[in-house]
Order: structure tokens, then C-alpha cells, then sequence
């Protein structure tokens, strides 16, 4: 039985001169787990939204087609009725609760839709949502995967045949993205629910899903068994989607004849296994860290003692750092990792002086913090947010970028806006709002505004998150393109691939302690560490720790080098025989 | 002693922010829902605020208005009303009258001067006082409800328990915008008298400017917000009866509300009585 049928559905925004999804045909099956896929402005959210009838019975457009969600044609069905049948939870899903406390947003549509049992359908969600206990607290105390699980529990609580989650771990640690994909799995598998998620992380829909649909310019180019999917590596690259490491780098090694040509590409870890048994280990020595010229460097920040607390709307003060010991040195590359609510963002904020430690002393270059003007600090030490969209106090990029060089009557200031608008390829949109822009040229913008001072010192705070994978590469490559600018650069992320590629020191903050800090061999090499903070490291590493427990391989380049024989690819010649 | 008051100004501009605005703002909304006020019935404390909020301001009987105050100083006092909000009160009530009040005692004004004044300064600080108990003390939820109850609309319910959820994220927002503007700004120095005014100057012009992205944000923000209402059937339930039904259910009238409006009622007796006998 299908869930939703859509036939030639084309719709176009007011205003927009094509259409963002044209003659698009899909059929999806009760009990299915489907990912949708695509790049960056395909239409996978417009989608989603037709199959909930918000399009387009509250966002109206040019509509022609037809969609049947759990057998009710969405044009003549009001967005009411429709929630039951299909549940949706946004990728900005905070803002999608209404209500203050967790059983009351659960249980919210249930009373609108004046089911006497609400509070009942609200906690019975709950538990499936693996809220229990939290039923009377407020939402401000929760953390961002349980806020999730939250918004999930009131799309569930309407007991809807299909569940659409728009992006649902892009801002979460890998133990709370699991626990989301467990949570969905158990939904899908116990409930029978069906579940569409769009995603850009190919290891989890390796993992958890059933289908996969690639949208490309508005169409269905395919829907196929994850499997099969995830192994049209050429389709999918062109699409800006990265299939697993695993299958990319034995795609990689099929390619240089390593591997046979009949081999069928793996898409787990367990499976790799299997693809890569034959192939032997050689040490590769370029790969050995060199980090101890650098420990000589003076301290750049330096944390001594440093006692923090927030103040809790209730009871005690929340201790985020009690005597916190850290020294940052001049030049080094960090890595700060660590789950969600670690301490990331308050590191930072602290280090930039928008946070005052409630006891102890940091330094900067020596002197304390405390002392040191605005004026001063802001042209040595630099903080991008999380969140570009802070960044932006003015109606343009151009007078965004501008403004810290002009209020402090920085010389030529306008030439060294027209360069940094040059430099992030920005001239073309310096008139546009930030909060206009696409998600890659907002980060980049911001990242403008971060350096137009030239800091001596770059902090950022998690800069390749909701990013898809093409424009998450630009930002990285815009970082290395920076490394020559900034001297000292700090980036707090749950971004493994960028750690591994791009970090020279890592620290691991856990319950508000430094509980690791080193080279990525020390840090992922470490497996009770990893244990400890649920840091994971990519799914390369892991595949290569599998095949031979001394390799340490970080990127696919080191894996294909590493496993794919010595230069005369002498041992793979019987195999590709 | 530079030293010392440069400490002392750190410690007032710290708890000055807008973080500890915020977690004000929240404390007093959410942070005191177990306490006696908060956990009556919000249709007997409309009631009771019917009477203190209005009759006050009728009345001219010294000793009434004594008594009635002291009942509000107890009820705001069991509401554990936060520190922020008292101060303002304290500070509206001293700008209404009080210091009238202070200004008639230093010039030499003679009682029958003060008493007048006495008598105003005990209206608006009565009146003010019951208000903050009942809008303070009980949880926006609570008090939506009652409203309902009392036939106002849904969507005047819906506006106050909604504003208490828009609150903290509207000035998360302004706060991360005027961060924005302390990290990138260049503030005058305010070492000297002089400069202090112009410190003060600047920092009222950033937080004008503040509001063109602080609206803008919140704008795109809310957009999911008014989707979400739609699919969780907001429109829908301000048109049925039974959703109304539902949501006042759970309202209940007990014991500990009829001991309140006892307690309430036999002192405005005795203060009657005492007035008349004097």
C-alpha cells in the first residue's frame, strides 16, 4: 500500500521564474525508512511540504499535480486533517514549539484537535520519544537533541501514518544523532510508522534507511534501495552528495584496479570488511604527526583556575567550569570537540571577554584579560557565531564587513572591504542582506566580518554545521585559504572529517573538564577517551582501525594510500587478473 | 579606591545584562510555580484582583487602604515575586508620589499635607502590588486559562501565554545582536565625566540600531513558528467549544482557595470595623 502518491506535482513560488519542483512523480510505501537526497536548493523541503498539504493550502504558488498523503488528496484536505496522517519536524524544529513546558508542547495539537485524551497521547509520545520524566520540565531546560526529541513527540503524538524530519541531526554530537535514529528506527520497525527524512549524512542513511530518492533540479532522478543507491557514486557526486567514506574509498581503489572490478561497493563498515579483506597494511610514514615545534610557542590564552556559573531560573547557579587549566599557544591550529553542552561556545565567549569568569584569570599574551580595552581586544581576538545570522547588524553585507574597520576610522578601510569582499567571493551580493543569503555564502560572509580586523587569534564556533557537503569543501577550503592570514585559529565543531583534515591540536572538553588534548593519533587512537565523550572518529578511521588495528587512516587519499598496496601495485595484480 | 569603583560599576554593568534580564524574565514568569499564590485557583485570584486592583482607588479610608496594603505586601511576599520586578515597582511608585511625598517632608510640609499623600502613595502602591501577585505569581498558563474562563477571546489567552514563549528568545536575540555590536564597536572612552555621557549616548544609539536586525531575525524565526501553530491546529481549536472545555477542566476550586478569599474578606472586615470605631 502506498503512504503518498504524488503525480506530476509542479509548483513555483510566487515570483520565482522556475518552477522548484517540476513534474515530479513519487510513490512511497507504507513502512518505508526513505532518505531524500539532493543538493542545496532542489526542492526537498518544498517537497516535504506538499506532502503535508502546507503547499498548498498555506503557502500558495503555482500549482498543478496531485498528492495523496495516507489516501487523502491534499487539495481538498485542510492542513488539520493532514497532520494526522503526516507529521512534520522542521530543521529549525526550536522554533516550532509553541508551548512552555515539554508535556504541554506534546500533547498541544491533541488538545487543539479537542482529543479528551490529550494529556495521555501527549505522554504515551513522549515515551516513545524517550522523554519520560521530563514531562514537567521547561523547555529551556533542555538540551538541543532533547528539544528535537521534543518536536518529534508532537508530530507523534497525532499518531500519523508518516513522519517527515527536515534535516534532523545537523546540529548534534553523534551519541544524540543515534539516539534520534534509534528513536526513528524503533518508530519505523515496532509502530509501523513511515519515516522520510532528508539527510546529507550518507553513514547514517547507510545505516538506517530502507530507500534513497536523489531530486535534482526540482525532479526525481531516482529511488532506489540504499544499497544500490548509495553505490551510484557518480550520480550522487554530481549531485554535491557524498556517499559513505567506505564506498568512496573502495570506488576509489576499484578505480586504480586494487580492487576488482566486480566487486560490489560496501556501504558499512561491516561490509568493508568484506570488500577490503585481501588488502594488506603499509606503514606510511608522511602520515606520523609533527606537533612538538610547536609547543615551544609562547601562550597565546591562557585559562588559569577558571570558575564559571550560569544562573539557573531555578535553585543553584549551573557550574559550566570549575577551575578550568588551559594554555593555547600562538600559532597552533585547534580542534575543540566535545558532545553538545560541553562548554564549547562558553570557552569561547569567555576567551573574547563577552563572559566574565566568576573566579580565576585569563590571559591574553600575558596580561590579564579583564584589563584590556574592547578597542584592543577586538583587533587581537576574533569570535564567528555559531549562528551567521548574528553577525549582521547592518541592511548590507558590504557596510557589515565594513563596519568594525570604519567606526574605528581604519585606514583605507573601503579598499580593504573590497578586497575581503573579493577575497570570499562576495562582490557580487555586497548589497544583499546576510539573512537573505544561502546557508554557504551567510558562512562565508560571516567569516568576513571575523577577520576584517585581522585578528591575531580566530575563534569559530561550529562553521561547517547545516551545511551540505559541497559547501561545507568551500568553507574548508576558504579556512585553508586563511591559515596564512590568522596565525592562531580555534574551531569548536562536531565535524570529525574537518577535524582530522584540518586541526593540528585537538582538545576534548567533557563535563566542563579538558579530558583529552593532543594529536588526532593520541585523541582517536584512544579508545577510552572515546568512550568517555562519544567523540567519534569518521567512519574511515574506524574502517581502517577494523582492517588492521596500527593503521591510522584520516581522509580516503590516506586510506587508498595506506591499503592500496606499495607503489608497483604488485599484490593486487592477481587480484585484478 | 579607583580601584574600588571601577570593581563596584564592573559588578553593577555585570548584573545589569541582558542575560540576567532575561533569566529575570523567566524566573518571574515560570520560576515560582510552587508557591501558595501560584498553585490557587487563577479564577478566584481574577476575582480577588477585581476587588484590590479597582476598590482601592474609590476609597479614602485610611486605615482600609493600611490594611489592604499590608494584605498585598503578604501576598506578594508568598508569591516570591522576582528581585528585578520589586525594584521597579519600588522605583514607579517613588517616581508617581513618593517623592512628592519625601519633597513635602524636607520642605516643612506639615501633616496635613503628608496625609493626602500618604493616602495616594498608599492607592498606587496598593493597586500595584495586587497586580504584580496575580500577574507575577501565577504562571502565564494559569492565568490565560482564567481569562478563558471568564469569556475574554482565545487569541488574548493565546497572546500571553505565546509573548511569555516569544520573551526569552526575542532577547536571546537582542542580546546576541548587542554582542555583536560590543564585539565589533568602538564605544568612547569613558574614563572622564565627559566621556561617560558619551559613553551613555553611544550605548542608546546601538540599542536603536539594535532593532532593525533584532525584527528582522526574530522575523525569519517566527516563520516556522506560524507554520507549526497552523499543523498543530491552532485555528482550529480557537473556534471549538470543546478544546475550550478541555483546556478548563483542569481548573479547580479548593479548599486553599477558599481559605485565601476568607483570609482576605475577614481583614478588610476588621479594617472596616477598627475605621469605624476610631
Amino acid at each position: 500500500m502506498n503512504v503518498i502518491e504524488i503525480e506530476n506535482l509542479t509548483f513555483s513560488y510566487p515570483g520565482a521564474s522556475v518552477p522548484t519542483l517540476n513534474q515530479l512523480s513519487l510513490t512511497v510505501e507504507a513502512g518505508d525508512f526513505l532518505a531524500i537526497v539532493g543538493n542545496n536548493g532542489c526542492g526537498k523541503s518544498t517537497l516535504c511540504k506538499a506532502m503535508n498539504g502546507l503547499i498548498p493550502n498555506f503557502i500558495t504558488g503555482t500549482y498543478t499535480g496531485s498528492v495523496r498523503a495516507g489516501g487523502l488528496d491534499t487539495c481538498s484536505s485542510d492542513v488539520g486533517t493532514l497532520a494526522t496522517k503526516v507529521g512534520y519536524v522542521y530543521q529549525d524544529f526550536e522554533n516550532q514549539i509553541v508551548r512552555p513546558t515539554v508535556l504541554d508542547d506534546a500533547s498541544y495539537a491533541c488538545m487543539n484537535y479537542a482529543m479528551a485524551d490529550y494529556l495521555e497521547r501527549g505522554r504515551a509520545a513522549l515515551k516513545r520519544c524517550g522523554l519520560s520524566g521530563r514531562e514537567n520540565d521547561y523547555i529551556w531546560q533542555l538540551s538541543g537533541g532533547q528539544t528535537h526529541l521534543l518536536a518529534l513527540a508532537g508530530a507523534v503524538s497525532l499518531e500519523p501514518d508518516v513522519l517527515i524530519l527536515d534535516e534532523p541531526i545537523a546540529q548534534l554530537d553523534p551519541g544524540h544523532a543515534d539516539r534520534i535514529y534509534e528513536i526513528l528506527k524503533e518508530l519505523n520497525e515496532k509502530h509501523g510508522k513511515t519515516i522520510i527524512v532528508i539527510e546529507h549524512h550518507t553513514e547514517y542513511i547507510a545505516d538506517y534507511c530502507k530507500h534513497v530518492l536523489l531530486l535534482k533540479d526540482g525532479k526525481a532522478l531516482w529511488k532506489l534501495p540504499v544499497r544500490e543507491a548509495l553505490c551510484r557514486v557518480q550520480d550522487l557526486t554530481a549531485s554535491d552528495i557524498f556517499p559513505p567514506q567506505v564506498t568512496r574509498a573502495a570506488y576509489e581503489l576499484k578505480k586504480a584496479r586494487v580492487l576488482p572490478l566486480t566487486a560490489a561497493l560496501p556501504t558499512t563498515v561491516d561490509e568493508g570488511r568484506r570488500t577490503f579483506a585481501g588488502l594488506t597494511y603499509h606503514i606510511n610514514k608522511e602520515s606520523r604527526e609533527q606537533t612538538e615545534a610547536l609547543c615551544k610557542a609562547p601562550a597565546a590564552v591562557e585559562f588559569k583556575d577558571v570558575t564559571l556559573s550560569y544562573r539557573s531560573v531555578k535553585g543553584e547557579p549551573h557550574k559550566i567550569f570549575d577551575g578550568l587549566n588551559l594554555s593555547i599557544r600562538k600559532g597552533e591550529k585547534i580542534a575543540l570537540i566535545g558532545s553538545n553542552g560541553a562548554g564549547k561556545s562558553t570557552l569561547m565567549k569567555l576567551m573574547i571577554g563577552l563572559l566574565k569568569p566568576s573566579a580565576g584569570e585569563i590571559e591574553l599574551y600575558g596580561s590579564a584579560l579583564r584589563g584590556i580595552k574592547r578597542d584592543q581586544l577586538s583587533r587581537k581576538i576574533s569570535l564567528v557565531y555559531q549562528n551567521p545570522e548574528e553577525m549582521f547588524i547592518k541592511d548590507s553585507i558590504e557596510a557589515d564587513i565594513a563596519y568594525a574597520m570604519k567606526v574605528r576610522g581604519i585606514e583605507q578601510w573601503q579598499e580593504r572591504t573590497g578586497r575581503l569582499l573579493e577575497q570570499f567571493r562576495l562582490t557580487g551580493l555586497k548589497d544583499r542582506d546576510g539573512r537573505l543569503l544561502s546557508g554557504g555564502q551567510m558562512r562565508r560572509a560571516s567569516l568576513a566580518i571575523g577577520i576584517a580586523l585581522n585578528p591575531e587569534i580566530l575563534l569559530l564556533d561550529e562553521p561547517t554545521a547545516n551545511l551540505d557537503i559541497a559547501t561545507r569543501r568551500e568553507i574548508i577550503r576558504t579556512l585553508e585559504e586563511m591559515k596564512d592570514i590568522t596565525d592562531t585559529v580555534m574551531i569548536a565543531t562536531h565535524d570529525m572529517q574537518l577535524v582530522c583534515e584540518w586541526a593540528q591540536r585537538i582538545i576534548v572538553l567533557c563535563g566542563g573538564q579538558v579530558v583529552g588534548d593532543g594529536s588526532r593519533d593520541e585523541i582517536f587512537g584512544n579508545e577510552k577517551l572515546r568512550k568517555l565523550t562519544g567523540i567519534r572518529p569518521p567512519e574511515i578511521f574506524a574502517m581502517g582501525q577494523e582492517l588492521c588495528p596500527q593503521a591510522y587512516c584520516y581522509t580516503i587519499q590516506e586510506f587508498v594510500q595506506t591499503f592500496g598496496g606499495d607503489s608497483d601495485g604488485r599484490i593486487h595484480k592477481e587480484a585484478v587478473g | 579606591m579607583a580601584g574600588f569603583t571601577k570593581k563596584l560599576s564592573d559588578n553593577l554593568f555585570d548584573k545589569f545584562s541582558m542575560d540576567f534580564l532575561r533569566n529575570q524574565v523567566l524566573k518571574n514568569a515560570y520560576g515560582n510555580d510552587d508557591t501558595v499564590i501560584a498553585r490557587l485557583d487563577p479564577r478566584i485570584l481574577i476575582v480577588w484582583y477585581l476587588f484590590f486592583g479597582l476598590v482601592p482607588w474609590f476609597a479614602n479610608d485610611l486605615i482600609f487602604l493600611l490594611f489592604s496594603f499590608m494584605i498585598v505586601v503578604v501576598t506578594t511576599f508568598l508569591a516570591r515575586v522576582a528581585g528585578l520586578v520589586l525594584f521597579l515597582f519600588l522605583l514607579g511608585v517613588f517616581s508617581q508620589t513618593g517623592y512628592l511625598f519625601v519633597a513635602t517632608l524636607i520642605l516643612g510640609g506639615d501633616s496635613t499635607a503628608i496625609a493626602p499623600l500618604l493616602v495616594l502613595t498608599l492607592k498606587v502602591a496598593t493597586v500595584s502590588l495586587a497586580s504584580i501577585t496575580v500577574f507575577s505569581g501565577l504562571d502565564p498558563d494559569r492565568l490565560s486559562n482564567g481569562l478563558m474562563w471568564f469569556k475574554c477571546p482565545e487569541r488574548l489567552s493565546f497572546s500571553i501565554s505565546y509573548a511569555y514563549r516569544m520573551l526569552p528568545m526575542l532577547m536571546e536575540e537582542f542580546q546576541n545582536v548587542l554582542l555583536s555590536y560590543r564585539m565589533r564597536g568602538n564605544p568612547p572612552d569613558s574614563a572622564t565625566f565627559f566621556g561617560k555621557l558619551k559613553y551613555l549616548v553611544y550605548q542608546i544609539k546601538v540599542i536603536i540600531h539594535a532593532f532593525y536586525p533584532l525584527m528582522l531575525n526574530t522575523a525569519k524565526r517566527s516563520r516556522t513558528t506560524v507554520e507549526a501553530l497552523e499543523i498543530k491546529g491552532y485555528r482550529y481549536a480557537a473556534v471549538n467549544k470543546e478544546v475550550k472545555k478541555l483546556k478548563l477542566a483542569s481548573l479547580k476550586v479548593t479548599y486553599d482557595d477558599m481559605i485565601f478569599l476568607t483570609i482576605s474578606f475577614l481583614t478588610v472586615c476588621v479594617s472596616l470595623f477598627v475605621s469605624s470605631m476610631v
